[in-house]
């Protein structure tokens, strides 16, 4: 797939707003119905319709377009919790056994990111504490409460404590998820399943039949 | 033996009590304010409807019956070594079914919108979807082969499901390896054996299945391979239901028949579409999907000529999240003769009919009561507006859901056909048998679909069962706005009670999916006998399945003599 320039996007997606809006819903389901509300879509992917439009920024207070700069085109482990989540329903340390089983997939075939369940509170300060603490070295993700909420809506998150893991790729547009404190192998077998080409692994383990 | 008189008592007695097919009380109305959901989180109700289509232009798809193949042929030959108790159990019949992506024609005006060509895609079996139906005999295994030839999933066109696969024939009483286990999935370019034995559970002709169907079980891709076309439908007969109206044998039914005729097969999938007419689903909504169109036999509200005469339909709801009610559009009978795919001790009549995705019913309509050039619709009533399950309320007037028509012809022949007083036996309860008690919680936590608070982990055994015991399971939905369907593969259960009650109706049957409603509870009774392995408890709203509502349970040796399946092992 040709990979969007920001440039092309950014005037694609200005325009695209009234577009999206009705693409991504249905004519009279919606724009007569004040119980639900439009939002402006990503573009330009094989799953993009599903993602807000929205900025995010990471624990080192990097900003990026979620979909266009995290998503399109990649193979991505999404997972989901908080400082505060942390204490109730720990899944970071879990992760870590993840990402060092697909260790030297991470970063260049894989992208890993964390999104705070509680924008209100988890700064991009208190959000690299906790990944250090965790010693979780992928992204942490946060940005404005009313952009967070657009995006945990996306992947039907509600609450606080939001226990699945998403593993996609946009390559192919396949998503699975995993409850995020599954055992580690079975997360990381998702991630080589999902994989093309010479990373696609069916299995880690064969649990066929005999 | 209950004279007919008595019947068309219990029967009136069963349509009142309609609801307890769903298994009691249906949401009330003041429950309606907790489906609604928060701002800007998407619903059903927030997905792009289908194109338009016209209802009642397609004719409806019979399924022919699978053709046998010569043994010869398959190379390299079936492995007798695979497969407990093959030489036992012989395949008397040989079959091949190749798994391909193609176009398939839901509905004319769907298929002149894709640029692809005449068609929508979809994933069939040897080019169809349904594939074609299993017919098949107790007493004569069956052998089916079959090959997983979808393209890679980088070069698939399909936009969702993964193109692994493993098919389960739901619900025969199939060893565990041949039985459709979600980790026993072929990759593009291999092929998977299955060996039906075709025998009932425990040698008892009070076992048998009638009505089942096999669509494919992979772990986590369950509801959109089975979306994108891999279900179809199998049918079993035996002495007694023997699918021949004309059968000399005094002790048969004489059930409308023959397969494909008078016996016919339709498997209800409620689908949506994209603007070029292919499958479009939203993977990101947990809760289950809703299609916004009715296809039966993957065509869009499609029509059957029938003559008027006795038939016998087996309707099944495919899923993945929806339930039915389906009526007759003027309120007229039918006799309800079977659940699950297995028969009733007698009819039931009934003006509607509940199902859950999995559940089957089969039903006789005695269409001889219309003229030729009359129609009739099938409708759904069951307003349904999540994946969550049904609001509780009934669609009216121009909201009901079409389904399907027919056209009433001339007659062709005589109708030899019967509605006995009495169908089939059940077999004992016998409480003594009993040697454990079990309990399953599905609930949903924190966004997790959960079974006893946890979630599917293929190396955790939640149960190991004795083989030749009995026991008693208890399911139990934790949700209040939730309705889980739950299914056990292998073998068949009878309800001893729901929510405290003794089963009346169709409950009063042997049953494989028992679909709760919101904080219901049903006890059932089960034997595990003649096989050994692992087995799924889960979830059969797909979506939910796929959400990791899923456990595995395993038959184990019991140490005495009465072991099958020795040698076997995982």
């Amino acid at each position: 797939m040709k990979k969007t320039t920001r440039r092309t996007f950014l005037a694609g997606a200005a325009a695209a707003v009234p577009l999206a809006a009705t693409a991504a819903v249905a004519p009279g389901a919606v724009d007569d119905n004040p119980a639900f509300k439009n939002c402006p879509r990503a573009k330009n992917g094989k799953n993009s319709s599903r993602f807000p439009q929205v900025l995010v920024q990471d624990q080192f207070k990097k900003k990026a377009w979620f979909y266009e700069e995290l998503l399109a085109d990649q193979l991505v482990l999404i997972s989901f919790t908080s400082v505060k989540g942390e204490k109730y329903y720990p899944v970071l340390d879990n992760l870590v056994k993840v990402r060092e089983m697909i260790q030297a997939r991470v970063g260049s075939h894989v992208k890993m990111y964390t999104i705070t369940t509680d924008p209100h509170h988890d700064t991009p300060e208190a959000l690299a504490k906790l990944a250090e603490e965790n010693g979780a070295d992928w992204q942490f993700l946060t940005g404005a409460p009313e952009d967070v909420r657009e995006i945990l809506a996306s992947f039907n998150a509600r609450g606080s404590l939001y226990a699945l893991s998403w593993i996609g790729n946009e390559q192919t547009g396949r998503w699975l998820n995993k409850p995020s404190r599954l055992q580690p192998l079975f997360i990381a077998e998702a991630v080589g399943r999902l994989s093309t080409g010479k990373q696609h692994k069916p299995f880690l383990v064969d649990m066929h039949s005999v | 033996m209950a004279k007919r008189r008595d019947v068309l008592k219990a029967g009136a007695m069963a349509v009142a009590s309609t609801p307890a097919i769903f298994g009691g009380a249906a949401i009330p109305r003041a429950a309606q304010a907790q489906l609604c959901r928060p701002a800007g989180i998407r619903s059903p109700l927030t997905e792009p409807d289908s194109p338009p289509v016209r209802p009642y232009i397609e004719p409806v798809y019979i399924p022919p019956a699978m053709s046998p193949v010569d043994p010869a042929t398959l190379a390299p030959p079936p492995d007798p070594n695979r497969h407990q108790r093959f030489d036992e159990f012989r395949p008397a019949k040989h079959y091949v079914q190749h798994m391909t992506e193609g176009l398939w024609n839901y509905h004319q005006d769907l298929s002149a919108l894709n640029p692809l060509g005449f068609g929508s895609l979809a994933w069939m079996f040897n080019g169809a979807t349904p594939g074609e139906t299993l017919v098949a005999r107790y007493g004569e295994p069956v052998f089916v082969r079959r090959y997983n030839d979808l393209p890679a999933t980088e070069n698939a066109l399909m936009p969702i499901g993964l193109p692994y696969t493993t098919l389960h024939l739901h619900n025969a009483h199939t060893a565990s390896e041949s039985d459709g286990y979600p980790e026993d999935f072929a990759g593009p370019g291999e092929f998977w054996d299955h060996h039906y034995a075709m025998m009932y559970a425990r040698n008892d002709p009070r076992e048998a299945l009638g009505s089942l169907w096999y669509h494919d079980h992979m772990l986590d891709f369950t509801a959109t391979n089975v979306y994108a076309g891999l279900s179809a439908m199998a049918t079993f007969y035996d002495d007694l239901d023997s699918g021949d109206e004309n059968d000399p044998n005094p002790h048969a039914l004489h059930l409308p028949g023959t397969y494909g005729k008078y016996d016919l097969s339709f498997i209800l999938h409620d689908v949506r579409f994209d603007q070029a007419g292919n499958p479009a689903y939203n993977v990101f909504d947990t809760d289950g999907h809703l299609g916004d169109l009715i296809t039966v036999n993957r065509k869009v509200m499609p029509y059957l000529e029938v003559e008027p005469r006795k038939y016998r339909f087996r309707i099944y709801d495919g899923g993945p999240s929806r339930l039915y009610e389906l009526i007759l559009s003027d309120n007229s009978e039918m006799f309800v003769i079977s659940t699950d795919g297995n028969l009733l001790e007698e009819p039931v009549s009934a003006t509607s009919l509940v199902m859950g995705p999995a559940n089957r019913h089969d039903v006789i309509i005695d269409f001889s009561r219309y003229r030729p050039g009359q129609t009739i619709e099938m409708l759904n009533i069951m307003e349904q507006i999540n994946g969550q399950g049904p609001t509780g309320r009934r669609l009216e007037g121009p909201d009901r859901m079409k389904v399907m028509q027919f056209r009433i012809k001339e007659l062709e022949g005589p109708d030899n056909s019967t509605i006995p007083d009495f169908l089939r036996e059940l077999p004992r309860i016998n409480l003594n048998e009993v040697v454990a008690e079990r309990e399953w919680v599905f609930d949903h936590d924190m966004g997790l679909w959960t079974v006893n608070h946890e979630f599917m982990d293929p190396t955790k055994i939640s149960a190991s069962v004795k083989q030749g015991t009995a026991e008693i399971w208890t399911f139990r939905n934790a949700g209040s706005s939730w309705a889980h369907p739950v299914h056990v593969h292998f073998e068949e259960f009878q309800v001893l009670e729901w929510n405290g009650r003794p089963p009346t109706g169709v409950l009063r049957s042997r049953k494989d999916v028992a679909v709760l409603g919101p904080n219901d509870t049903c006890k059932a009774f089960y034997r595990f006998d003649d096989f050994l392995g692992r087995f799924p408890i889960h979830c059969h709203n797909n979506v939910h399945e796929d959400n990791a509502m899923m456990l595995r349970w395993d038959i184990v040796p019991n140490g005495g003599d009465d072991d099958h399946g020795g040698g076997w092992h995982r």
